[in-house]
């Protein structure tokens, strides 16, 4: 992401970068043992004092009221090191942008301003899955001015930190899906292990099943998918951002490591062939830089079809960034596969932010039928 | 219409028959038994699947997360009761003699379940090749007779190959660039034996194994040109194990670095000394003769590493097909949906032409690789129903002869033709990369049908991708056998071509 001449972006990409290098890459091989390891609370506590959590909220709700170019040069910085902090900050922003966009803005103030600590901040969902994508949803019913909800949802992001979850459940004889708020910590809630999985472990997700429990309705009855998308079409650049991180992260530990590694007798580098390799690295990761700075122009003034360069944006370079970190250990050798080396985490990272908000394929489909329209 | 001599002429012109043709060739000459053999290799492999692999494949996995020194000797065990260290160690040397291009589609079997399992089992066999390579048919059969103990007595005796070193990984696999690079272990020649020092890094079954058949160098300014291949056993004074490295995957197949410091090894576990060697009649150079030892060991342990990366897309083509069974979007099935169906059929063709390319290199390897004299029919047929009793009685105290020794080298060294070693080498090469690539190709379009599913652990399909990734590394990363593709397919005897230079 192309900070530019704005003096504000300039200096955030150089903080969060600098956060990256001395917060997170030193502690990146134990922080990533996690559910098997301790949780870096404190990594994440610092975050939040640092204003992260607060980047893409309006100054109202006490944000720094930057727009999505911001929020992307946080994204990426972070990504660079170590992504599971930017998959904690994208998938909390992904809950608190829903809420505003269904002008719940009361009800998330309230939230923000009660948090002393950043688990009070968060706000879990099921970020890795458009719901319209997945049957069964949970049910939802109404019972006096209440609405209870039942039933199972998996892979819930930060369910097992978050005080509060935003889920999407379907009430009886409402067509369409509605979003609910409810306190993960209600007695109706059964929580499983952290689920093991792929990548961005230090972002963990819950199993959860629910039995009668109390939400609050976020929106209008049946409008979680008008939400949803249109949550989509802002936050697809930022998931492009992090992907971006991903791919800077790795070519420059490639880049180096071949400029110092020896083998048959000259540094690896200076083999045409690792050169051609590091050279498509290099390009994937100079165009997707200015693929999600466009992206950003777009979103940010509301150029028409910004939508469609958010997800345009996300779909291209979230594909490259898999690529590349294929390249990204191969250029490594056998060490690039170990977890000593960082090139092992950000391949495992770059295609888990890939299933980011649904299943790629469809999203494709999804982005051709809106043309179609 | 064509004369002979225009014929022979013509079939030579690039891309010669002989290269491209091997499976018509094999076709005739293939032992009628040796399919029904193959049959029951992969009914076996598929019921160890079902009863020990398929059931613990995830716990093993999460053991490894869990526990990264954790070392899987349940399985190691359960893999010795089947007999699988044996299964394809040559009757004469006391194995079970199932033919050698069976064990390719086991690992298929198997790696597409689990890698790990797949490779703790395949690595066996790395070592007992290279240790075979040699032709020192008394150590060939002591080892073997070891193995075949520790099967009896429950006590798992497994061979594995140390080459790797912290400073030299590619350059350990090709001799023109061996002398470039930087090799440290040391052999020096000492009274009755050699004297050890140095380290090997990333050695697949290190800390698991009893026998380590382990390529040292007598002189490290010329290394190519001083080979020394040495059979270590574990307990060995002055030979000991160092750290067990923190992979991505393949967790349950140990990556060990083994350490010598001042490590004895007696003649009598010398397997192959290259300048002593050359100084029989073998026709080829001290270098050119441990590239030959390499190659043959390469041609038939890449081939099997293209059995794994089969493994590893057929696995993730499984996954596939079987969430789009039971996955609905908008409603509907989603193995209904044509671009699915585009997918499936994509990566089925992934399968496919990796698989055929094992066999075309297996194939190779029957017509011109080193067990090519096992797959002749009245050798084929003559051990498979001889008694056990009489091979011990009559074949088996030949072997401890040096004359065995010397009439085995001299068939399966010196009487190979370049040209041979080439279409083998070249043949396991292009399998190596082209199924490796498919695999992981396979994994990540697996992982992007199946969303937030594929993430999971327990779903299994993220697993085969962080396994897959390594069969692009070992045995020679894709680059490197690429190379050799190049060099032995290609590059011919044009003498512009020059390799290792730019």
């Amino acid at each position: 992401m192309i900070a530019g001449s704005d003096k504000e972006l300039r200096l955030l990409d150089k903080t969060v970068y600098e956060f990256a290098r001395k917060q997170l890459a030193p502690s990146r091989e134990e922080n990533d043992l996690f559910p098997y390891g301790p949780f870096f609370n404190s990594t994440l506590e610092k975050a939040f004092e640092a204003d992260f959590f607060h980047t893409i909220l309006p100054e109202r709700l006490s944000g720094m009221g930057h727009g999505i170019s911001a929020f992307c040069i946080l994204l990426e910085n972070i990504c660079r090191e170590d992504s599971s902090l930017a998959g904690i900050i994208f998938t909390n922003s992904v809950s608190q942008e829903i809420m505003l966009l269904a002008e719940s803005e009361n009800l998330l103030e309230k939230i923000i301003t009660a948090a002393n600590t950043v688990k009070d901040f968060l706000i879990a969902f099921p970020v890795f899955n458009n719901p319209t994508e997945r049957n069964p949803l949970l049910s939802a019913e109404k019972s006096d001015e209440s609405y209870f909800l039942s039933g199972s949802i998996e892979y819930l992001v930060l369910g097992s930190i978050a005080n509060y979850a935003l889920l999407p459940a379907k009430l009886s004889e409402i067509i369409g899906y509605s979003f609910f708020l409810i306190e993960l910590s209600d007695k109706g809630v059964q929580k499983s292990e952290p689920v093991q999985s792929l990548g961005l472990h230090s972002c963990p997700a819950i199993d959860i099943k629910l039995e009668n429990v109390k939400g609050q309705l976020v929106g209008k009855k049946g409008k979680g998918n008008v939400y949803f998308e249109k949550m989509s079409d802002r936050m697809h650049v930022a998931a492009a951002a992090m992907s971006a991180g991903i791919m800077k992260g790795s070519f420059k530990e490639a880049f180096e490591y071949s400029r110092k590694r020896f083998q048959g007798g000259r540094e690896i580098i200076n083999w045409s062939e690792m050169k051609m390799i590091q050279a498509n690295m290099a390009l994937k990761e100079k165009i997707s830089e200015m693929i999600v700075s466009r992206a950003c122009h777009a979103v940010d003034n509301k150029e028409p079809g910004w939508e469609e360069s958010s997800r345009a944006a996300a779909l291209h370079v979230q594909e490259m960034a898999c690529n590349l970190t294929t390249d990204g250990i191969q250029a490594l050798g056998g060490v690039g596969y170990m977890k000593d080396y960082g090139q092992e985490k950000r391949f495992r990272d770059a295609k888990h932010i890939q299933a980011l908000l649904g299943i790629v394929p469809l999203r494709k489909i999804k982005y051709i039928e809106k043309k179609m329209k | 219409m064509i004369s002979r001599s225009e014929l022979k002429k013509l079939i030579q012109r690039e891309p010669k028959f002989d290269d491209i043709m091997c499976s018509l060739q094999m076709g005739p000459k293939i032992p009628k038994a040796m399919i029904g053999e193959t049959k029951k290799v992969v009914a076996i492999a598929r019921k160890f699947n079902d009863e020990v692999v398929s059931p613990y494949v995830l716990e093993l996995d999460s053991k490894m997360h869990e526990d990264p020194e954790f070392l899987p000797w349940d399985f190691v065990e359960q893999a010795n009761k089947w007999g699988f260290y044996t299964m394809w160690i040559p009757k004469i040397f006391g194995g079970k003699g199932y033919n050698f291009p069976s064990l390719s589609y086991f690992l298929e079997e198997i790696g597409s379940v689990c890698l790990s399992m797949a490779n703790l089992i395949g690595v066996h066999y790395l070592g007992f090749a290279t240790l075979t390579a040699t032709w020192h048919t008394p150590i060939i059969k002591k080892l073997c007779n070891d193995v075949a103990q520790g099967e009896k007595n429950g006590l798992p005796c497994l061979i594995s190959l140390a080459t790797t070193e912290p400073d030299a990984g590619t350059d350990v696999e090709e001799v023109e660039l061996l002398d470039k690079g930087s090799v440290t272990c040391h052999a020096k020649r000492v009274n009755y034996g050699y004297l050890v020092n140095g380290s090997k890094v990333f050695i697949s079954n290190g800390h698991i194994s009893q026998w380590h058949i382990l390529i040292a160098y007598s002189n490290l300014e010329k290394a190519s040109e001083n080979a020394v291949v040495l059979a270590v056993k574990s307990g060995n004074k002055g030979f000991s194990f160092g750290r067990q490295e923190h992979k991505m995957g393949q967790k349950g197949c140990p990556a060990s670095e083994l350490i010598f410091k001042d490590c004895f090894i007696s003649d009598e576990y010398v397997c192959l000394d290259s300048n002593q060697l050359s100084k029989g009649k073998q026709k080829r150079s001290n270098k050119e003769l441990f590239m030959q030892v390499l190659d043959s060991v390469l041609a038939v342990s890449r081939a099997g590493v293209g059995a794994f990366g089969t493994g590893a897309a057929r696995g993730a083509f499984e996954q596939a097909v079987k969430f789009a069974l039971e996955t609905e979007v908008d409603g509907k099935l989603m193995i209904n949906f044509e671009w699915v169906q585009c997918v499936l059929a994509e990566m089925y063709k992934n399968v496919i032409v990796s698989r055929l390319t094992y066999v075309e290199s297996n194939y190779a390897n029957c017509l011109y690789g080193f067990y090519k004299i096992l797959q002749k029919k009245v050798v084929f047929y003559s051990l498979k129903f001889t008694p056990i009793f009489l091979i011990k009685k009559f074949i088996s105290p030949l072997l401890e002869k040096p004359l065995a020794t010397s009439f085995f080298r001299k068939i399966q060294m010196d009487m190979l033709k370049d040209e041979a070693m080439h279409r083998t080498s070249g043949w396991a090469s292009l399998s190596k990369f082209t199924t490796t690539d498919a695999g992981v190709k396979n994994c990540q379009m697996a992982l992007e049908i199946m969303g937030q599913a594929g993430l999971r652990h327990d779903k299994r399909t993220e697993k085969l991708l962080r396994d897959a990734k390594l069969l692009q590394i070992y045995e020679g990363t894709n680059q490197l056998n690429r190379l050799n593709v190049f060099k032995c397919l290609i590059a011919g005897k044009n003498p512009k071509v020059v390799m290792f230079e730019e």
